[in-house]
Parts: structure tokens; C-alpha cells; sequence
């Protein structure tokens, strides 16, 4: 299986680590994994704001960088749910098909393709409280949703458990949505704060020294949320705990 | 007629700097979402009755104008007066012409979103009659001079000290009143001999019955009951889609409406009116404004399923840490976001985008309306009919050029690259600048993952792959 | 054309393929135990009560020992003497200076704890289940019915009676900041005897 690897904008910026981690990782498990040099955007911000005709060229070129992998893998939630579910602003041809069909968000290729027993190299002595970002939860299914009141499932819990010494904060408020929500973390500016500073507490208060977290969007926001509002607690993403970072 | 969108971050902006006001309202819905789940928890078959709500709901719509005659036929049987209206104001028409008749000057109502749709108290007042809300939430909200901030509970935006301070000002009680309790008993002891002396009542309703004729009111006050029961003239409003084909049908209704809405099995008060009362009489406006020009929406038709419970504003994070009357709408919320631009595209035009499109208002929605998806599409609809910010349509579609375009976007990450001190434009845009409101930056990084990249990959691979940098 | 026609015609011409979206058959789920011990969990959850008979007791010394200051006592039911009979009761304004009103249910719902009540038990005099200070509802457990859905399917005085009404303990609010009150505009208390 070659697998394409897809490094969003915002990771590529801000949190390199997080896609490092995601290579790495993705190699150690023994895959053939590229990152196609030309790759920038998958459409999501142009789209989610009602532009979908903006978002065609990213949409174009995501396709022209990806069609030719067996599987698409990206350390993102939101921007796999794009992929999957809202992809549309170019002809849907059988390339454009194949794509969305064969792209996963890293936890789930993790946990329902590859079907990962054990990461023998991780081990996380810390206490942390997990975020499921809305596009996870609500859209990929990655884990089981409380309005639903479905049977307890999460796949970004099973992958962590097996990592050695860590163990996990149970915030009051686990499956509510932490404000970041793309342009909205700007447009609404106020209220995206605030539903982030009630997130970072309500796993502060719950006892999380880290908050770890398959969306490096949300947890962009909320990491600033945290450094304004003084509440004391880290960020790492899922792919660095199971690649084996320490703190 | 240039309307301008409703500024619903500015009022929500607002609605945060209140901290007794904001906790109360965020800690109040999310207890009643939470009661909403026990609820849920105790029903095995909850799934089942959202399903089986869902369908019947999409039946009688797609079969409406065949009820909706069923019904009348059904309820002129009975004795009831069938009047149509195809908006707000040939709805307060009618009520004012049936007022008239009966040279009725003071209407006591329960709580009737359809009449908040068409202002019927604006219309009614100026020609002489006294309309007086009897539902303490609703009263509390006519006497401020606001509308309802939340469909089911209407004044829950305000904390004790409000109340005693509107009630203190149109009820001579005491401005300190601190009880709850004693308030609750100044709005019964005002409300009472108001009741015994109405020319005529009006309710709302929340379900039609197509079989028998029948229209359903569900509430918790008896309020409604005595509105409707003490004067021998009832009027009822109710929207062309709140009907349901059998009575039957009642029971997955009737089920899923309290507990989704408060957490409550039942609503204190479930009524049935099938026909006037001895020596009364009764009418019913079937009022449309909108709802059959929505229901071509093919998008959107859907939302028309609603009952009106307001699980989804309860559980909305975004609505919690706003409250409703910054939406500027009489529905707001959630549901209101997907409605709401039906009545006026350019008016509401923001609120498909006062949302993080997180989706927990569609799994709480009792008659599974895709209300997160809808937004989606509004999003869509709105950006195609250019109700869209100038620029914040410029920056998508500037960034929509760049995305296509490799190399000028890796120019402009380069830019940014070795001192990461602010935010870079390409990515968050101009516009952005409130990001640092109330937040703190990303932290710089020494290198973006594309250039680590090559560094520690592309030795040696890219020649013989053929890659380009 | 009128608004009524144009309303239905608007209707016929937007609405979505009928055929698409058929009727489902009537649904009757959930628990099926029409049983007096859920009926009464139910109503007390809602802030119901249940007058329960002392030794030796009768309804009337029930009501007595339950409500010992009240003045007006009217009965709906012919088995229950009260200070007033229902049917010399002229007026809503009238029935307002009640402070007790007996009156028998033809059925309740065990789901629920509600009690059912129309112009048939109310003597054609609706407002006075409302306009009561307490309200005491006599009722027999082989007339308890499972579940909303049994209820509607098994009834008939849904498909009978002008005004029915289920009522589900007392009046209540939570308008004022959340504080659940039992007794709002309708009656403070609803209290159901067994016979």
C-alpha cells in the first residue's frame, strides 16, 4: 500500500512536530509513506464559509496530488471530513472519487486499516484529558457521541491505552464543542474564546496535564485560549504520544 | 429596502462581558440537556421514536395540503371556525376581525411563537385591545419589552433580581424580592382576576390532527388551559406544518416533546381541542407566512419536521454563550439559524455563520432534522446570493487562487518562516486581527514541515523519485 | 383566489414526491406495564400526590385531614358529598373560589403518572380543573393504560370529546432562573385517590 501523506496548512505553519510525528510514526508501523511537495490546502476555510466555487483550484490540485496513492492520511479531522463528506466543488470523475474514498484521518487508518496492536516505543507518564474535535466525533465517527446515547467506543482512546504510564482526565463536558470552528474562531471571535477557555478549564479542572487531541486546529485555539486565561496545561497531538514523545 | 444583517457577534459580545448572567444561562440549558440525556437513557426504543417522529413528520409534509383539508373538514364538523392565513399581518387580521365581532377588548394568550412571527401585539394594541401574555416566562419578556430569548423558556436569560425588578415596576411588589417562590405567586395573583375578566383567550398549539379535527396544546402552567377555558371565545394559531396524520401518532410525539425540551417525560399539561366548549366558541388560524415556499426548498424543506422543543438551542455551545436575543430573530438557536433566512436572506444572512457546525443540535433533534448540514448549505446559498461580507468573500476567493497555486503559496509560508512572531496573512487573512482578542498566538517554529522535509527525506530520494522541490 | 386556496395550491406545487415518503404503521414501543407502582413513580416525579386512606378512613376524612383549611370543596362525582356540587357551580368566576375540586378520571397512564379529564367529568364547566386552589382525582387502577402510545390507540375520548385534558401532577414553572415551582397558574396540588 502506498500512502500519500497530507500535512495541513496550519500544521505545516505552526505545528511541524505534529506532521513529523505523523511520518514517523507512519513509517516505524512499516508503511511507504510520501508527502507530494506540491500539496497546500484542501478546500475546507473556502468552503465551510459558503465559498464552495473558491475552493475548486485547492480541490484540483488536491486531487493532482493525491489520486495516484492507494490511501491518503492526514494528522486531521476537519480536513477529512472535507475530503469525505463536502468535497465537491470540482467534477466528480473517478479520480475525485477514488481520492475521497481513500482518505483517513490518521487515528482511524490507525485503528480500522492497519488495525494496530501495540506502539512498544510509546510511553506518556502523564495525566491527559483527550479532545475529540466536532469533525472526528460528529462526522468520521472516531468515537461514540452522548447525544446518541450510544454504547462508550473511541478509537483515539483505544490507540492511547496502549501506551505505556498514561492515564486519563475525564472532563465534565467531554463531547462539547471547544469553539475553534475555522473562520468562526474569528468571525465570532468572542464566543470562540469563551467556549475555548471553558474547555481548557473543564479539563484543567478535571485533573489533565496535557490535553491530547487528533486536531491540531482546535487545539491551536485552545492553546491560546489557555496562555490568555492563565490555565496552566500542555497540548500535544495524538500522533506525537503514540510516536513515542515523552512529555 | 437596504436591511442590515444582524450583528450577532457584537450582541453576543456583549451577552459574554455579564459573568453572573452568562454562567446561569450556559449552566441552566446544559442542565437541561443533561436531563434530556437521563431521559434518553431510560427509553431503549429513544432512537426508534426519533425515527418513526422523523418519518411521519416527512409523510404529512410531503401529503400537507391533502391534511391540512382533512383537518379542516374534520374541525368545521366539530364546530370549529377555520380561517387560513397566508402571513402575519392577514393573521392579525383575522384575530383582530374575530376580536371585534365579539367587541372583545382585553385578550389574555399562552406562549404562541407563530404570533411573536407575525408581531400580533404591535397590530392589536393600537386598535384598542389589551393582550396580556399568562405565561410567567413570556410575561416577564412582555413586560421588559424584549422578545423571547429561547422558544421553550423564553426568559431564561434572566436571573432572579431581573424578574423582581420588572414585576417591582408593573406589580408594586418588592424590588428585593429574592425568592423565586414569591415571585412565581405575584405573577398568579396578578394574573388571576385578568383571567376571570378576558373578553377572549388565544393559544398556541403544537400539534394538528388531521383525523379528528384536533389541535394539541402542551404546557406546564395551566396557564393555557385557563386562557382557553374561562372566556367562551378561544382563538388558536398554529403553523401549516404542525400537523400530524392520526391521533395515534400522538403517542411518538408526545413522548419525544417534554423530554427533549426540558428533560420532563410530560409537560404538566397535554390538551386536546377538538371543538368549542359549552356556549364558547372556536376558532383556528392555520397561518402559513413562508412555511409552503420553504417546503420547496429542497434543501431545506426539511426543518419544516420541527417541533419546536428547543433541544437543540439547549445544547447548543455557541447559543449557551450568546443567548437568544443575540440572534435578533424570533427563533434563534440553531433552528432559528436554518429558518430564520427563509423569512429574510440579507436580515439573517449571519447566522448559518454564528455556528461552529459541530453537529450536536442534529443528534438531539427528536425529529432528526440534519440541522448542522442545513447550516452548511445556507452557507452556500447566502455566498451564491452574495449576502456575504464584501470582504471576507474578497479573502476567500484570494485565498481560494493561492491554494490552487503551489509554488505562490509556498513563497508566501517561506515568508513567514525563520520569525514567527505574528500571525501570517496567507493563512489567517487580514481580517483575522481578533484572533488576539482574547487569545495568545501560535508559538513560532524554526522550520515548517515542508522544509523539514526535504531536509530530512529528500536527500537522495528525489532524484531518483524524479520529485520536485 | 382565496388565501386558503392559494396556500393548498402553493403547497401542492412545492412539496416533495408523496411517494417518497410514506406513512409508517402506528407505533406502540417502550414498556408495556399498566401497572399502579409505575403510575405512581411517574406522578410523583411530576410533583403529583397520592391521598393515601388511613385506617377506617373515607374519602371525605381523607380530604379533611389533607386539606384542613379548606373552605370550598366541590365534587364532580355523585359518590362525594363536598360544600358544593359542581353542576350548582355557575361561572369560571364562580368555580375560582374552589379550594378543592374531587372529580373522577376515566383513565390514567401509568408511563406518565397523567390523569385524563374532559367536559364529561367537568360537567361541561372546563375551567374549573384550572381555576381550583387543589385538585383531587379519583381513579381506578384497572383503567390505567401502559404508555402514551396505548393510550391514544386503546381510547376512545380522544376521537369523543371537545376538551381533553392530561394532566400530569400539578401546574409548574422553572421561569424564574431555573427554580422549579409546583403550582404556577393552574392548580397547586393534584392528588389521586384509588378506588
Amino acid at each position: 500500500m502506498k500512502i500519500g501523506l497530507f500535512i495541513p496548512c496550519y500544521i505545516d505553519a505552526f505545528y511541524p512536530n505534529a506532521g513529523i510525528a505523523t511520518l514517523e510514526l507512519l513509517e516505524k508501523l512499516g508503511q511507504d509513506v510520501d508527502y507530494p511537495l506540491d500539496q497546500t490546502c484542501c478546500g475546507q476555510p473556502m468552503a465551510n464559509s459558503g465559498c464552495n466555487s473558491d475552493a475548486a483550484a485547492a480541490e484540483a490540485l488536491f486531487v493532482r496530488n493525491f489520486a495516484k496513492y492507494d490511501a491518503i492520511v492526514m494528522p486531521s479531522g476537519s480536513c477529512t471530513h472535507h475530503v469525505r463528506d463536502n468535497f465537491d466543488a470540482i467534477p466528480q470523475t473517478a479520480e475525485v472519487q477514488h481520492v475521497r474514498k481513500n482518505t483517513f484521518e490518521l487515528v482511524e487508518f490507525l485503528h480500522d486499516i492497519l488495525k494496530v496492536e501495540d506502539f512498544p516505543w510509546a510511553e506518556f507518564p502523564h495525566k491527559v484529558g483527550l479532545h475529540n474535535s466536532c469533525g472526528t466525533l460528529r462526522a468520521l465517527r472516531t468515537a461514540s457521541m452522548s447525544e446518541l446515547g450510544e454504547p462508550f467506543f473511541s478509537k483515539p482512546m483505544d490507540l492511547l491505552s496502549k501506551v505505556k504510564g498514561i492515564s486519563f482526565a475525564t472532563p465534565k463536558r467531554p463531547d462539547e464543542c471547544c469553539g475553534f470552528g475555522g473562520t468562526f474562531s474569528v468571525t465570532e471571535e468572542a464566543v470562540s474564546a469563551r467556549m475555548g477557555l471553558d474547555k481548557v478549564r473543564d479539563h484543567h479542572q478535571a485533573g489533565a496535564e496535557y490535553i491530547v487531541s487528533a486536531d491540531t486546529s482546535c487545539m491551536m485555539h485552545q492553546q491560546g485560549c489557555a496562555e490568555r486565561g492563565g490555565v496552566p496545561i500542555r497540548f500535544i497531538h495524538i500522533a506525537e504520544i503514540l510516536n513515542g514523545a515523552r512529555s | 429596502m437596504k436591511v442590515k444583517p444582524v450583528n450577532h457577534a457584537k450582541a453576543a459580545e456583549a451577552f459574554l462581558e455579564d459573568a453572573p448572567h452568562l454562567t446561569f444561562h450556559d449552566e441552566r440549558l446544559w442542565d437541561m440537556r443533561q436531563k434530556r440525556d437521563q431521559q434518553m437513557h431510560l427509553l431503549p426504543e429513544w432512537q426508534e421514536l426519533r425515527s418513526r417522529a422523523s418519518a411521519i413528520k416527512e409523510h404529512t409534509l410531503a401529503n400537507l395540503p391533502e391534511y391540512l383539508e382533512q383537518f379542516e373538514a374534520n374541525a368545521k364538523k366539530n364546530g370549529i371556525h377555520v380561517h387560513w392565513a397566508a402571513d402575519g399581518a392577514e393573521h392579525n387580521r383575522i384575530v383582530g376581525e374575530i376580536l371585534e365581532k365579539h367587541g372583545a377588548k382585553s385578550l389574555i394568550k399562552s406562549k404562541s411563537m407563530v404570533t411573536e412571527e407575525c408581531d400580533m401585539r404591535a397590530y392589536l394594541e393600537p386598535r384598542g385591545v389589551v393582550v396580556t401574555e399568562t405565561d410567567l416566562g413570556e410575561r416577564i419578556q412582555q413586560l421588559d419589552g424584549q422578545m423571547p430569548s429561547h422558544i421553550v423558556v423564553p426568559a431564561v436569560h434572566k436571573l432572579v433580581p431581573d424578574v423582581a425588578r420588572i414585576f417591582a415596576k408593573n406589580y408594586n411588589t418588592d424590588p428585593n424580592d429574592d425568592s423565586p417562590q414569591s415571585l412565581a405567586e405575584s405573577q398568579r395573583m396578578a394574573a388571576r382576576p385578568v383571567i376571570l375578566t378576558a373578553d377572549a383567550g388565544m393559544t398556541g398549539g403544537n400539534f394538528l390532527v388531521a383525523e379528528t379535527g384536533t389541535f394539541v396544546v402542551c404546557t406546564n402552567e395551566g396557564n393555557a388551559d385557563l386562557s382557553a377555558t374561562v372566556p367562551n371565545l378561544h382563538i388558536a394559531t398554529l403553523g401549516i406544518e404542525r400537523i400530524v396524520p392520526r391521533m395515534a401518532d400522538m403517542g411518538v410525539f408526545v413522548r419525544l416533546l417534554s423530554r427533549s425540551a426540558l428533560g420532563s417525560p410530560i409537560t404538566q399539561y397535554t390538551t386536546h381541542f377538538r371543538g368549542p366548549q359549552k356556549g364558547g366558541e372556536m376558532h383556528i388560524v392555520l397561518v402559513d407566512n413562508g412555511r409552503s415556499a420553504r417546503l420547496g426548498m429542497e434543501e431545506f424543506w426539511t426543518s419544516l419536521k420541527c417541533i419546536r422543543c428547543g433541544a437543540c438551542m439547549n445544547t447548543c455551545p455557541v447559543y449557551r454563550r450568546s443567548g437568544g436575543l443575540s440572534y435578533g430573530a424570533v427563533y434563534s438557536g440553531p433552528i432559528g439559524a436554518i429558518i430564520d433566512p427563509t423569512f429574510n436572506e440579507r436580515k439573517y444572512s449571519t447566522l448559518p455563520f454564528a455556528s461552529t457546525m459541530n453537529g450536536s443540535c442534529t443528534n438531539v433533534c427528536p425529529v432528526k432534522i440534519n440541522i448542522h448540514e442545513q447550516l452548511y448549505k445556507w452557507r452556500r446559498v447566502l455566498a451564491e446570493h452574495h449576502e456575504l461580507p464584501f470582504v471576507k468573500r474578497e479573502i476567500m476567493h484570494m485565498a481560494g487562487k493561492l491554494m490552487g497555486q503551489p509554488t505562490l503559496y509556498r513563497t508566501a509560508i517561506n515568508g513567514t518562516e525563520v520569525a514567527l512572531s505574528s500571525l501570517p496573512r496567507f493563512v489567517l487573512y487580514n481580517w483575522l486581527n481578533p484572533w488576539g482578542k482574547h487569545r495568545e498566538l501560535p508559538h513560532p517554529v524554526k522550520q515548517t514541515f515542508h522544509s523539514w522535509y526535504k531536509k530530512n527525506r529528500l536527500k537522495g530520494k528525489e532524484e531518483s523519485k524524479g520529485g520536485k522541490a | 383566489m382565496s388565501s386558503r386556496d392559494t396556500i393548498l395550491a402553493t403547497l401542492r406545487a412545492n412539496r416533495p414526491d408523496p411517494a417518497a415518503h410514506e406513512l409508517p404503521p402506528v407505533a406502540v414501543l417502550g414498556d408495556m406495564d399498566a401497572g399502579k407502582a409505575r403510575f405512581e413513580d411517574a406522578l410523583q416525579l411530576l410533583g403529583g400526590q397520592i391521598l393515601l386512606p388511613q385506617e377506617g378512613d373515607t374519602l371525605a376524612s381523607a380530604i379533611a385531614r389533607r386539606f384542613p383549611d379548606a373552605k370550598i370543596i366541590c365534587s364532580a362525582v355523585p359518590d362525594f358529598e363536598g360544600t358544593i356540587r359542581l353542576e350548582d357551580v355557575a361561572s369560571p368566576q364562580q368555580a375560582a373560589a374552589t379550594d378543592v375540586l374531587v372529580v373522577r378520571s376515566p383513565f390514567g397512564i401509568s408511563e406518565m403518572g397523567s390523569i385524563f379529564l374532559s367536559e364529561a367529568q367537568l360537567n361541561s364547566l372546563n375551567s374549573a380543573a384550572h381555576l381550583t386552589q387543589h385538585i383531587v382525582v379519583i381513579l381506578s387502577e384497572k383503567n390505567l393504560t401502559a404508555n402514551m402510545h396505548t393510550a391514544y390507540v386503546e381510547r376512545p375520548e380522544f376521537h369523543t370529546a371537545h376538551y381533553g385534558v392530561l394532566m400530569t401532577g400539578p401546574s409548574a414553572t422553572a421561569d424564574i432562573q431555573g427554580v422549579l415551582i409546583r403550582g404556577a397558574q393552574g392548580v397547586r396540588s393534584l392528588s389521586v385517590w384509588w378506588e
